[in-house]
C-alpha cells in the first residue's frame, strides 16, 4: 500500500516539531555558555596567575572540578565547557525530554488516545526516542561549530579530530540520561520516576566522577561514572575513547529497546 | 447480523482488585449500543479493552472479527476513539493536531475535518490548550468521526457539550448509524443513551446487569399520566383506572366539577385509552417514560441482593 510521504515517522514529526520551542532554547544556553566562558581562556586559563590560583586550591578541589588540567587550551574547553556547564545544560535538556517523552505523556493523558490509533507502542518508543537523538545530535553540532569558530580567535588550540570525538562523548553522555529518563518514564507511566531516573544517571556519574578522583581506595567508583567513562582521558586535549562511546550509545540504545519492551507489556493509563 | 463487538466473560484485575467480573454483551453492526452506570462501573476499563490500551486479565473479545491484542495498527485504523477524559495540552491548534492524528489513523476524506468543525462549532486555528472543555471535546469528536470509521468507540461524548452542540452530536450519531457504522457509547446519564442508542446495557459494579433494546425499555417503562374529566365524579374515575393493568399511585389533584388525577403507568397504552375512551376528557397528558425510573430501578435490584 503506497503512503503518502508526509505521513512517515508521524510521531518523530510530531515529537521533534512540537519541542523545537525548547530545542531552540537550549540551543540558545549551549552557544551563550560557550561564548561566555571560551574567548576568557587567554586571559584565565593561560594565565600564570590563574595557575598560581589553581595551585592555591586544595588538591581535592581541583580534581572534582577537573581543574588539573584548565591551563592548556583543550583541558580548559574541557573542564569548563564539556565537563560542567555544557554538561548540566545537555543533562537538564536530556533528561526532561526523555521523562516526556513516554511517561510524560502517558501521565498527562494524552499517551492513551495516540495509541488507540493506528501505531504500535514499540514504533511509539522508538520514534521519540529518534526525536531525542536528533535532538541531542544537533545540540551536539552546535557545540562543535561554536567551539570551532572560537578556536582561532581563543587561542584554544584544539585539535578538530579531538573535538569531534568530544562532541561524540559529550552527546553519549546526554543520551544516556536522556534514555534513562525516557526508559523509567516508560515503564512506570511516570514522569516523575523518568526525571529522577535520569538525574540519577547525571548527577552520580559526576559525584563518582568527583570522589573516585580522590584517592586510589575508591578510584572503582570511576568505572561506574559514565561520566568518567567519557571524560577521564581529557578527550579534547587526548583524543576520544572510542570504546567508552560505544558502551555510552550502546547503553542508551539498550535503555530505549528496554522501554519499547516495557510499554508494550503493560496496561496503559491504568 | 453480523456482530461488530463481543466480549465474553471479559474480566480484568489491577493487581488484586478485580474492576470486571465476567462482562458479556454484543454489539449488531450498524447499530448504536449504549452502555450507562454509574461511575466506576467499569465503562472507560471495557472501552480501553477493545482498544487494547488495556489488556483483559481472562475472557475473550472481538472487535470487527478480530482480537484488539492481535489486531494491531490495522485494526485500530477501522475504529474511532474519544477517551472519557480528552487531554490536548500541546502548543499546537486545532487543525494542525488533527493533521497528526489524520496522520495515524485511517484515510480522511478531502474536506471532512472543515466539515466536521464547522458542523460543531470549533475554530480550529486556536491553540488547543486555551480551548475550552467544550471545544476541546468538539477536536475529540472530530479526531474519532474524521476517517468514517468502522467503529466508533465513544466515552463519554457529550461531556462539557452544550445543548445546541449535544444535538448536532446525535444528527452525526444518526448519519453514522445511516452510513452503516456501529457506535459504543458510554454516558452516565440515561437521557442521552435513550436518545440515540438502539440497545442499552446497563454496567454497574463491574458487571453487566441488563442489556435491553431501547424499544423494550419504553415498554417496561414508567409513564406519568395525568388527565382531566368532565361530568364524573372522582371515584367513579379511580375506580376506572383501576381497571388498567400497571396503572398505580393514582392521585386526585381536584374535584370540584372537574377531576383531574394523576398516575403513572407501567405497561402497554392501548388498554389505558380505552378505559379513558368512557370519559369526557378535557385534558390529558402522557408523558414521554421515563427510562431514568425504570434503570435506577435496576441499578438498585439485582447485584443488591446477590452479594
Amino acid at each position: 500500500m503506497r503512503q503518502p510521504v508526509r505521513t512517515r515517522l508521524p510521531l518523530f514529526r510530531r515529537a521533534f516539531v512540537d519541542s523545537w520551542r525548547s530545542t531552540l532554547a537550549w540551543a540558545a544556553g549551549l552557544a551563550a555558555a560557550a561564548f561566555l566562558y571560551l574567548p576568557l581562556y587567554p586571559s584565565i586559563g593561560g594565565s600564570e596567575q590563574m595557575q598560581e590560583m589553581v595551585n592555591a586550591l586544595p588538591a581535592e578541589m581541583t580534581r572534582a572540578l577537573n581543574y588539573d588540567q584548565i591551563a592548556s587550551g583543550p583541558g580548559y574547553t574541557q573542564a569548563t565547557l564539556f565537563g560542567l556547564i555544557g554538561f548540566l545544560l545537555l543533562s537538564i535538556a536530556t533528561v526532561a525530554w526523555g521523562a516526556a517523552a513516554v511517561g510524560g505523556d502517558e501521565e498527562s493523558g494524552q499517551l492513551e488516545l495516540t495509541l488507540a490509533h493506528g501505531v504500535r507502542r514499540v514504533q511509539v518508543v522508538l520514534e521519540r526516542a529518534l526525536a531525542l537523538l536528533l535532538r541531542v545530535l544537533l545540540l551536539a553540532a552546535l557545540v562543535f561549530v561554536v567551539i570551532s569558530l572560537l578556536n582561532g580567535p581563543s587561542q584554544l588550540d584544539i585539535d578538530a579530530g579531538n573535538l569531534f570525538g568530544a562532541v561524540v562523548l559529550f552527546s553519549g553522555l546526554g543520551l544516556l540520561s536522556g534514555s534513562a529518563a525516557l526508559c523509567l518514564g516508560a515503564v512506570t507511566g511516570r514522569r516523575t520516576y523518568g526525571l529522577a531516573a535520569g538525574a540519577a544517571v547525571a548527577v552520580l556519574g559526576y559525584v563518582f566522577n568527583a570522589v573516585g578522583r580522590q584517592s586510589p581506595d575508591v578510584d572503582w567508583l570511576l568505572s561506574l561514572s559514565p561520566y568518567h567513562w567519557a571524560y577521564g582521558n581529557s578527550p579534547v586535549a587526548n583524543g576520544a575513547d572510542w570504546a567508552a562511546a560505544g558502551w555510552l550509545w550502546g547503553l542508551s540504545a539498550a535503555l530505549v529497546a528496554l522501554a519499547a519492551v516495557a510499554l508494550e507489556r503493560r496496561d496503559v493509563g491504568a | 447480523m453480523a456482530i461488530a463487538v463481543s466480549a465474553r466473560s471479559l474480566t480484568k484485575s489491577f493487581g488484586r482488585r478485580e474492576v470486571l467480573h465476567g462482562v458479556d454483551f454484543e454489539v449488531q453492526a450498524g447499530s448504536v449500543f449504549g452502555v450507562i452506570g454509574p461511575n466506576a462501573a467499569g465503562k472507560t476499563t471495557t472501552m480501553r479493552c477493545l482498544l487494547d490500551i488495556i489488556r483483559p486479565t481472562g475472557g475473550e473479545v472481538r472487535v470487527l472479527g478480530v482480537d484488539p491484542r492481535t489486531g494491531g495498527p490495522e485494526l485500530r485504523r477501522r475504529i474511532g476513539y474519544l477517551p472519557g477524559e480528552l487531554f490536548l495540552e500541546g502548543r499546537v491548534t486545532g487543525r494542525k493536531l488533527l493533521s497528526h492524528y489524520q496522520a495515524i489513523s485511517g484515510p480522511v476524506p478531502p474536506g471532512r475535518i472543515d466539515e466536521l468543525a464547522q458542523r460543531l462549532g470549533l475554530d480550529l486555528d486556536r491553540h488547543t490548550r486555551k480551548l475550552s472543555k467544550g471545544n476541546k471535546q468538539k477536536l475529540g469528536l472530530v479526531q474519532a468521526f474524521m476517517h468514517q470509521p468502522e467503529l466508533l468507540v465513544l466515552d463519554e461524548p457529550t461531556s462539557g457539550l452544550d445543548p445546541l452542540v449535544q444535538q448536532e452530536f446525535h444528527s452525526m450519531l444518526r448519519e453514522a448509524r445511516q452510513r452503516g457504522q456501529t457506535v459504543f457509547l458510554s454516558s452516565h446519564v440515561l437521557s442521552e443513551v435513550q436518545q440515540t442508542a438502539d440497545t442499552v446495557a446497563i454496567l454497574r459494579g463491574g458487571r453487566i446487569i441488563a442489556v435491553e433494546s431501547v424499544a423494550g425499555l419504553r415498554e417496561g417503562a414508567v409513564r406519568h399520566l395525568r388527565f382531566t374529566a368532565t361530568g364524573t365524579a372522582a371515584a367513579d374515575a379511580v375506580a376506572l383506572l383501576g381497571t388498567v393493568p400497571g396503572a398505580g399511585n393514582v392521585e386526585v389533584l381536584e374535584s370540584n366539577g372537574t377531576v383531574t388525577l394523576s398516575a403513572v403507568l407501567e405497561g402497554p397504552i392501548q388498554p389505558l385509552l380505552q378505559a379513558l375512551g368512557r370519559l369526557e376528557l378535557t385534558d390529558l397528558v402522557l408523558e414521554e417514560p421515563d427510562l431514568e425510573e425504570s434503570v435506577l430501578k435496576m441499578y438498585a435490584g439485582p447485584g443488591e441482593g446477590v452479594r
